[in-house]
């Protein structure tokens, strides 16, 4: 049935492919299915060396990015008082703008993989390694009792409760991995790579080669598609349960009011110890490689401080223009549409398979496509920042709308109240957690689709002024916007989780429970 | 410097021959001591850099004892770092962003100009064309909005009104101008223009260099320290330059075939590099060249690329540049 409707999605989206094409035509825009296909054919050998390197280089960092969340969140179940820590950190590094780290791995890596393979890993460990401490905690106490009655310690709880819980949790934080590698692997080969998807991408989009750049588009898709879809079907050949789509449940261990700043202190005097002990370790130039002193001294009391920030205050007002709509906008969409489809169960069967493929393709192929549809001004940023938010908001928000307790609605039925009546008294609340967690996981989605954007599309904003200082050499500014960026990355993350956790005490006490 | 000019069939031949060598990771020098340096090119493989191409396969720089990497750009690969860290010996940038790494504090120094006149022209359709700067004002123009000191510049140079011109910021490709999005583009002669024409778009340039927009563009960069302690490196690895540059000019069709060549994962198309090459080589070569060699600059040159820096802002001396090393490539 899924597949039958999967492949009516995929002939539904072929034809309006061909239209599009058949519309624009003449306009260097768009080529369609039939003349991607013949290209392809032509120009098989070179898209599958391209595709072999970097498939190869996103699976490397694919595993090199699993192996790390495994690793970290297994030092964070034996040392249970780092797991703040370890999760403060891990969101730190994530919410760092590929755009910039990229040309700094380059520096620091030399020609070669390197960069490629470690973007992919940046781009995968946090939404591995959140499912699963969220996993290995998601156990019933009543199994641990049982361990402890046997007088068994905590290795035998770990091997036959904790591991056994979190596997769901693993496989669905590879799945989400697989895309998110492929993507790392692109933005690492702007940095310089020889050959790759990447580096056609550049080519093709200056040769104007529209059936070449939509063959590497639909590619560049497809495999990511694949990869999550392989996954998915193996979790489901050797899993007795299906991956959770809920990866991230806010804190479960309540902290006090005055645990959180400290750990906050923490994880930031961490960050900056490390960042500047890296620096002295690695003597790397001051030239490119700033210190965290450079960037204070570039933003509070170098003589030109006051128009640094002033210029970064004017970028960072103009992403804010973009992503604020876009991620309220992917938001409402995707609650949207899933409340849409919860009440219209037929269009349900068509679309979401589509939704859940489409979700899997990473943005640098989007990228440039939606905005020469949509426009090079804010509508094509805003809608960009509105897709990368809109898909998981989708898959998650339908998976919470299932989990409305059917007892109630049955109390419901009884009562004969109508669709809209469950809908918005048992269904909706029901779908917080979900629309939540997914709103809290998207701030970095969303500030990386808005930069990667700017930067390599639009222009403007902080994305643009990121490129800008690299090719000007201004490193004091390139440093401070990372900084900035990360720090309001992380500062957004926090405040959708405070706000989660004021609703969810509401509507979904059980999530917030200590 | 004087070399027989090699055929296209010989150049070839060296080039395939070098291919199979470098794929069998082989060198008939090995015994010899070789020095490893390698060039930060500033974007993609392509023709733009063919004379760097056309030493390597020759074997040129390895007689030289320079075992010499080229290393790749791209839109997301500064060529500054690299050089300022040791990593490249010589770096490919250009007047303009050298000067801004000075200001940085990066100890650069120009020591070689492959482009003698800047790249960078207006394109627009023959129906609605821009011919002079003057054409500009009223018209919408594409372009990096990285880009605007460069078309201010420009305005500033000709007395045109640069506020009568609509700025619509546009990534890097010829598709707003061929969907009649935009009146014209702001790119390189030898890119987006190329890449119109083998899509059978015929466009008008104007070059701005043909209008006082005096910059020298693809120059060799080298920090101060790598000037005083690895010269013999620095002039072995500019001869070679030189040496596959005039290769490339007397036979600019083969230069682009070996480009094809030597690098087929690339996605690179053979009429589109040779008509870049062909577009490219006006660019590199002149009256002065022609008199001094490959690279050189006239004291002029430098005072009027001291003049269009200003104009963007860009507070420089003459002592950026550093003819030393070509001194001894041409001596």
């Amino acid at each position: 049935m899924t597949m039958r409707n999967g492949l009516a999605g995929l002939i539904l989206l072929l034809a309006f492919w061909q239209a599009s094409a058949l519309a624009l035509s003449g306009r260097h825009l768009i080529a369609g299915p039939a003349e991607v296909a013949q290209w392809t054919a032509a120009h098989a050998g070179l898209l599958s060396r391209a595709l072999a390197v970097t498939g190869g280089n996103a699976a490397a960092g694919f595993v090199l990015g699993n192996l790390a969340a495994v690793a970290l969140a297994g030092l964070a179940l034996l040392w249970p008082r780092l797991t703040g820590l370890v999760s403060g950190l891990a969101l730190v590094v994530f919410c760092l703008p590929l755009v910039a780290t990229g040309p700094i791995l380059r520096v620091m890596m030399g020609p070669g993989d390197g960069p490629q393979i470690a973007l992919a890993a940046l781009a995968v460990y946090y939404t591995t390694l959140i499912p699963l401490l969220a996993g290995l905690r998601a156990v019933p106490a009543a199994w641990l009792d049982l361990i402890h009655v046997y007088g068994r310690g905590r290795m035998a709880e770990l091997r036959h409760v904790r591991l056994r819980a979190a596997l769901p949790y693993l496989v669905a934080g590879l799945q989400i991995s697989a895309p998110a590698a492929f993507l790392g692997a692109l933005v690492g080969e702007f940095t310089g790579a020889e050959r790759g998807m990447g580096v056609l991408t550049i080519r093709f989009t200056r040769a104007l080669d529209v059936p070449a750049l939509w063959s590497i588009a639909a590619l560049a898709a497809a495999v990511p598609v694949a990869a999550y879809a392989l996954i998915g079907a193996l979790a489901h050949r050797f899993l007795d349960e299906t991956p959770p789509v809920l990866l991230a449940p806010p804190g479960t261990a309540r902290r006090s009011r005055r645990a959180a700043p400290v750990s906050a202190l923490a994880v930031i005097a961490t960050v900056l110890g490390a960042w500047w002990a890296g620096m002295r370790l690695a003597g790397l130039s001051p030239f490119f490689a700033k210190r965290p002193g450079d960037v204070l001294a570039a933003l509070i009391w170098a003589p030109d401080a006051a128009e640094a920030r002033q210029t970064l205050a004017g970028a960072l007002a103009q992403t804010g223009a973009h992503v604020l709509p876009g991620y309220a906008a992917g938001l409402a969409a995707g609650a949207g549409l899933a409340v849409l489809l919860a009440l219209l169960p037929a269009l349900s069967a068509l679309v979401t398979p589509l939704a859940i493929a489409l979700r899997a393709i990473p943005i640098v192929t989007t990228a440039p496509l939606i905005v020469l549809l949509v426009g090079r001004g804010a509508a094509g940023v805003v809608v960009l920042v509105a897709v990368m938010v809109f898909f998981p908001t989708f898959v998650a928000c339908q998976h919470g709308l299932r989990q409305a307790p059917g007892q109630i609605l049955d109390v419901f039925r009884t009562y004969a109240a109508g669709r809209w009546r469950q809908m918005i008294h048992v269904r909706i609340p029901a779908m917080l957690p979900a629309l939540f967690a997914s709103a809290r996981m998207s701030v970095p989605a969303a500030v990386l689709a808005v930069t990667v954007v700017e930067w390599l599309a639009t222009g403007g904003g902080i994305g643009g002024l990121m490129a800008l200082s690299a090719s000007v050499s201004d490193y004091d500014m390139l440093w401070s916007s990372v900084v900035l960026v990360t720090l309001i990355s992380w500062l957004g993350h926090a405040a959708v989780g405070a706000a989660e956790r004021r609703v969810l005490t509401l509507y979904a006490p059980e999530q917030v429970r200590p | 410097m004087t070399h027989s000019p090699l055929t296209r069939r010989r150049l070839l031949q060296g080039g395939t021959a070098g291919l199979a060598l470098g794929l069998s990771g082989l060198s008939p020098h090995a015994a010899r001591a070789q020095e490893a340096v390698a060039l930060q090119l500033s974007w993609l493989h392509s023709v733009q850099f063919a004379g760097s191409y056309i030493a390597l396969q020759n074997g040129w720089w390895r007689e030289a004892g320079l075992d010499v990497s080229l290393l790749q750009g791209g839109p997301n690969a500064p060529v500054e770092p690299p050089v300022v860290a040791g990593t490249a010996l010589v770096g490919i940038s250009a007047a303009d962003y050298a000067a801004a790494a000075v200001a940085q504090g990066a100890p650069f120094r120009i020591i070689g100009v492959a482009m003698q006149k800047n790249p960078f022209a207006i394109a627009s359709l023959p129906g609605n064309p821009v011919e002079t700067p003057a054409d500009l004002p009223g018209k919408s123009i594409g372009m990096a909005i990285a880009n605007t000191p460069v078309l201010q510049a420009l305005c500033r140079l000709n007395g045109v009104d640069f506020d009568a011109i609509r700025i619509v910021p546009t990534q890097y490709t010829a598709q707003p101008l061929v969907a009649a999005e935009v009146d014209c583009l702001l790119c390189w002669e030898t890119d987006l223009p190329v890449a119109m024409a083998i899509q059978g778009i015929e466009a008008r340039t104007m070059l701005m260099a043909d209008h006082g927009y005096a910059l020298h563009s693809q120059t060799y960069i080298a920090t101060e320290d790598s000037l005083a302690r690895r010269r013999d490196a620095l002039v072995a690895l500019m001869a070679g330059e030189a040496r596959g540059w005039e290769t490339c000019r007397a036979d600019s069709d083969a230069a682009a075939e070996l480009t094809v060549a030597m690098f087929p994962d690339a996605g690179l198309d053979l009429p589109t590099q040779k008509l870049q090459a062909r577009r490219q080589l006006p660019l590199m070569f002149s009256d002065l060249t022609e008199r001094h060699g490959f690279g050189w600059w006239s004291d002029e040159a430098v005072e009027a690329n001291i003049r269009t820096l200003a104009l963007l802002g860009r507070e420089v001396t003459p002592a950026l540049w550093d003819r030393s090393i070509l001194e001894a490539v041409h001596a």
